[in-house]
């Protein structure tokens, strides 16, 4: 019956409470980064953040033009080009060594004439894409072994390590939740998790002790002991944590979050908008928020259990993975629950790469959608 | 289609785990975002306001400090002191603009414009590049004006008043009213928990160190909304953040009225000009209180207490302390002199007490007194002196004769009877004690065993006897009121800013002297006749028409002065000084008055003069006072003229 009635659909459907979803937190964003780049503190900071909100306008128009794109074909060419947008990727990522702009300790940008693009960003997509693929033909129906799922592990294990490299502790995390979200949807051995766990477990503190940076340690540290060092990243923490406490329930208003205005939050725009955001709407609106971004996760959940093949359902659990992975490292350190990482919040944090990659995402969740 | 749907149908069970673990994660984040603002919400309220509430300290102001006819001695005065900002500073066009009109060394220019430079170079985020470099300490009137009228196109230059303490009589009276110093390092543990700061100045001597803790008031404070404060008004950020109260207003300091007089202080330092050194004191002969002191040479507290920068503090001082004469000591109380002459009435009134003599008894002076092998010498030939011509005469050979016959514990017993060898408690910087010797001072400083010329010597105030000049006008001051001894007295009363007296100080007795009203009178004749008898050490330098009573006296300060060289071309600091103590007038006595000048030579012809002018002066102010009191023209008249 149900199969009956979808075969009988006129053509692609644009999805609303996808698209109202994703305008809501755009708009909710725009307005945020507005009240977050106007502070009282000084001029020159004023007028260098200015702009800001007002360059995000253009980045929010570009991304939305590109998630059209990306939306209007349809989502199984993608497969075919899986591999080839993955290795265009992986190439970018080795250019970011050799053109690399440096930005406090960590090469991540390349500059194409006056625009500055982060090759990590668009990895995600294309990672997802590739694990999308490999999801797609191995569909076989008994439990897997580990050596299944080499090739996958190879997919993934490329970016992480290239961007381990740059060094970028938050973005390769976010490449290994999501693609191991992606392949959580396959019938893997017990004993194999159980393995992998327990590798993981040993391979934690080698790397620790052998492939993280001192600041990344520090971090981390910080984050377990906020107390101990009030004027450095746990200083950011804990100046995040008062801006969330202040807004109460109703919030101190639109642009009226002292801790924002007055300077005490840095990375406001880009790291922070969050504690921004809960300063001036308080608990109502910043429960509100983050309803938002649980409807997104769980839409896309929705949207893949209505893909009508493997490939759809594993991209929109791969997207839905994504959003999900970012809002819960970003709220999680802006209310000192996760260590500081840097990693955005999606759709609020100013930076053109995270939008473009966050939209052209969601265009691929509404091309699943669309084609159900 | 049916296939295509068995293909996803692996994933059909998976999808609850995805949202329960979805809703399970957000739940966590709503739970800690309610923990966050709804339980501790007050707590993280209470940090963010204090992230950006500052109090600003308000300044008080230190009291005044008055003369006994309402002048005013220290008071205090904006000084204007010109800060560069030297990352905000334009060095093509604000730079020179400002050098035109604060004028600098080449030198202290170099120094600014290298440490311009050297901040300008810093990185744009370093702290340090906010900081602010003084210029100019205390800048003219017209160049804060010209610096306040182009605030707008002068970035970066800031002029900031700041109070500093000012004595309006400079020099005069320094000593008693004291000056102000930069608290330091030590001074600021010491008074820990009494709100002194880094910066703050604090009474150095004198009334502003002793009266401190009256005179400094209390600060205040005002909360301010931080990095706002500059801009537009802002009442409502204001009104929003701060919390009542938010304000506290400074207490000002207690004023404090002195009995000293200016104009007699003024005086003084006119009768002691073409003097090197020396102190001069004069008290109230019926209340003990203090008049006038002036030690010589003086300092300016103004420059000392930072009016011209601390430069000129620095350069002031290294002046002062390397001056032989040491003009920072206080030579009228933290001083002690051999008395000489002058304590020949306390050697006089201890034998007449001790009935060891006879007024009338003569004494013959052949130019000294022999006594065991050796002989002491007078200043002259005498012939036959009697108590009263010996006193006039200054004889040595008499005073000789009578510590003969008393003991130097007698001596140094009338000695403290007249408060000698003991602090006054006139509470005003560190007293010198001064000493009256005794037979076992000496022989525990002396190993030898004592010798019956130590009391000779002490009889007429040489030997180990010192004194200080406030001891020696309080002493003179009970002879001429009948043996009371009043404690010394610097602060008349004190008073709230708007001229309300918190506290007033009546005169305190120490001791009545035991004395026979007869034998102080023989004393007081004999001093009256110092000054006025033909034959008297003071009688030539007297001004008729000043009616005045005392003593000269010459002291010896070392025992190397060769024989026979001219007295005043021996080496400075090897000349006697030169004492008068006296009173006046004679009759009804109202002021005692000790005059010192240190290595002056002879009491009668150094000292004397520089007494009977001050008496002259003092005389002259009274009946100017006592006119004023009583206007000779009725105040109707004025007008019809």
């Amino acid at each position: 019956m149900l199969g009956e009635r979808i075969s009988f659909r006129r053509g692609p459907m644009v999805d609303m409470p996808l698209l109202l979803g994703v305008v809501a937190i755009l708009t909710l964003g725009l307005v945020n980064l507005y009240s977050a780049t106007s502070v009282y503190i000084d001029d020159e900071s004023r007028a260098r953040l200015a702009d800001i909100y007002v360059t995000q306008i253009y980045w929010i128009v570009v991304g939305a033009l590109l998630a059209i794109l990306v939306a209007a074909i349809d989502y199984r060419h993608y497969e075919r080009l899986a591999p080839v947008l993955y290795a265009g990727g992986m190439v970018s990522l080795g250019l970011v060594f050799i053109l690399g702009r440096d930005i406090r300790g960590s090469s991540r940008w390349i500059q194409l004439g006056s625009f500055a693009f982060q090759p990590s960003e668009f990895m995600k997509l294309f990672l997802i894409l590739m694990i999308a693929k490999f999801v797609h033909n191995d569909s076989r129906t008994e439990p897997r072994t580990l050596f299944d799922l080499a090739p996958a592990a190879l997919w993934i294990l490329l970016p992480v390590a290239a961007v381990m490299a740059q060094p970028d502790l938050g973005t390769s995390l976010i490449y290994l939740l999501t693609a191991i979200s992606m392949l959580a949807m396959m019938r893997v051995r017990v004993l194999s998790v159980l393995s992998l766990v327990t590798t993981g477990a040993i391979s934690l503190p080698l790397a620790w002790m052998y492939v993280m940076r001192d600041y990344q340690k520090h971090r981390i540290t910080s984050f377990l002991n906020p107390e101990a060092d009030k004027t450095g990243t746990g200083w950011h923490a804990l100046q995040s944590q008062t801006a969330i406490g202040n807004g109460q329930l109703t919030g101190e208003g639109f642009m009226q979050g002292t801790q924002n205005q007055f300077g005490f939050l840095p990375e406001q725009y880009s790291d922070f908008p969050f504690a921004v955001f809960s300063e001036d709407w308080g608990f109502v609106g910043t429960v509100f928020l983050i309803a938002l971004y649980a409807f997104i996760c769980i839409w896309a959940i929705h949207v893949a259990s209505q893909a009508k093949d493997r490939f759809g359902a594993a991209l929109a659990v791969g997207v839905g993975a994504m959003v999900f992975w970012h809002a819960i490292f970003n709220i999680g350190m802006a209310m000192g629950v996760l260590p500081v990482v840097g990693i955005t919040l999606p759709l609020f944090s100013y930076g053109g790469s995270s939008v473009l990659t966050m939209l052209m995402g969601l265009g691929l969740l509404m091309n699943v959608s669309m084609r159900r | 289609m049916l296939v295509q749907r068995s293909d996803v149908g692996e994933f059909r069970q998976r999808y609850r785990w995805l949202v329960l673990v979805t809703v399970l994660a957000f739940g966590i984040l709503i739970g800690r975002l309610a923990q966050l603002q709804l339980i501790e919400g007050d707590v993280h309220r209470a940090q963010a306001r204090k992230n950006i509430v500052r109090e600003r300290s308000l300044a008080t102001t230190r009291g005044v400090i008055r003369d006994a006819n309402g002048r005013v001695l220290a008071a205090n005065r904006p000084s204007y002191s010109v800060h560069i900002t030297p990352s905000v500073i334009d060095l093509e066009t604000t730079w020179p603009r400002v050098l035109k009109v604060v004028r600098l060394e080449d030198f202290e220019r170099a120094a600014i414009e290298k440490k311009i430079a050297e901040i300008k170079a810093l990185p744009k985020d370093d702290k340090r590049r906010s900081q602010q470099i003084l210029l100019k300490v205390d800048v003219d009137r017209d160049v804060v004006a010209f610096l306040e009228t182009h605030e707008k196109e002068l970035d970066g230059v800031e002029v900031t008043p700041a109070p500093v303490r000012y004595y309006p009589y400079g020099e005069l009276g320094a000593h008693v009213i004291g000056y102000m110093q930069e608290v330091d390092a030590e001074a600021l543990e010491r008074l820990d928990g009494r709100g002194y700061r880094a910066g703050d100045h604090i009474g150095a001597i004198g009334i502003e160190r002793r009266w401190e803790s009256y005179l400094r008031g209390q600060r205040g404070w005002r909360k301010i909304v931080r990095g706002v404060s500059r801009r537009e008004s802002n009442a409502e950020i204001d009104a929003k953040y701060l919390e009542e109260p938010r304000r506290l207003e400074p207490i000002p300091g207690r004023d404090i009225s002195l009995t000293l007089d200016i104009d007699l202080v003024s005086s003084i330092d006119k009768a002691m000009r073409g003097q090197l050194a020396g102190a001069v004191v004069v008290v109230d002969v019926r209340t003990g209180r203090l008049l006038a002191a002036l030690s010589k040479p003086s300092f300016d507290p103004n420059v000392v207490s930072g009016g011209n920068g601390v430069k000129a503090v620095r350069e002031a001082f290294r002046r002062l302390n390397s001056d032989p004469l040491k003009p920072t000591l206080d030579k009228t109380i933290s001083a002690a002199y051999p008395p000489g002459s002058t304590y020949k009435p306390f050697t006089a009134l201890a034998a007449l007490a001790d009935r060891l003599t006879d007024p009338d008894r003569e004494v013959d002076c052949h130019g000294g007194f022999e006594y065991g092998k050796r002989f002491f010498r007078c200043t002259g030939v005498h012939r036959k002196v009697n108590l009263h011509s010996a006193i006039v005469q200054s004889c040595n050979t008499y005073f000789y004769e009578l510590g003969s016959r008393l003991s130097i514990d007698r001596l140094a017993s009338i000695g403290l009877d007249f408060g000698f060898g003991v602090k006054t408690g006139i509470g005003v910087n560190p007293e010198a004690r001064g000493r009256m010797p005794t037979r076992s001072w000496y022989t525990r400083r002396y190993k030898e065993a004592f010798r019956g010329g130590f009391t000779l010597l002490s009889a007429i105030g040489q030997g180990a006897t010192t004194v200080s000049v406030l001891q020696l006008a309080l002493s003179y001051a009970a002879i001429a009121n009948g043996g009371t001894l009043y404690q010394p007295q610097v602060v008349r009363s004190i008073e709230t800013s708007d001229g309300t007296v918190v506290q007033d100080f009546p005169p305190r007795v120490r001791r009545m002297v035991e004395l026979d009203q007869d034998h102080l009178s023989m004393v007081q004749s004999a001093l009256a006749g110092v000054v006025n008898e033909r034959d008297g050490t003071a009688y030539k330098e007297r001004i008729p028409g000043v009616d005045m009573s005392g003593k000269t006296g010459t002291a010896q300060v070392s025992h190397v002065t060769p024989r026979g060289v001219d007295p005043d071309r021996v080496w400075y600091f090897n000349r006697d000084h030169a004492w008068f103590a006296g009173y006046a007038p004679s009759k009804s006595p109202e002021i005692a008055i000790v005059v010192i000048i240190e290595h002056g030579g002879g009491g009668g012809k150094n000292a004397a003069p520089v007494a009977m002018r001050v008496v002259r002066d003092w005389e002259k102010m009274k009946e100017k006072r006592v006119s004023a009191q009583t206007p000779p023209h009725p105040p109707g008249k004025r007008g019809s003229l």
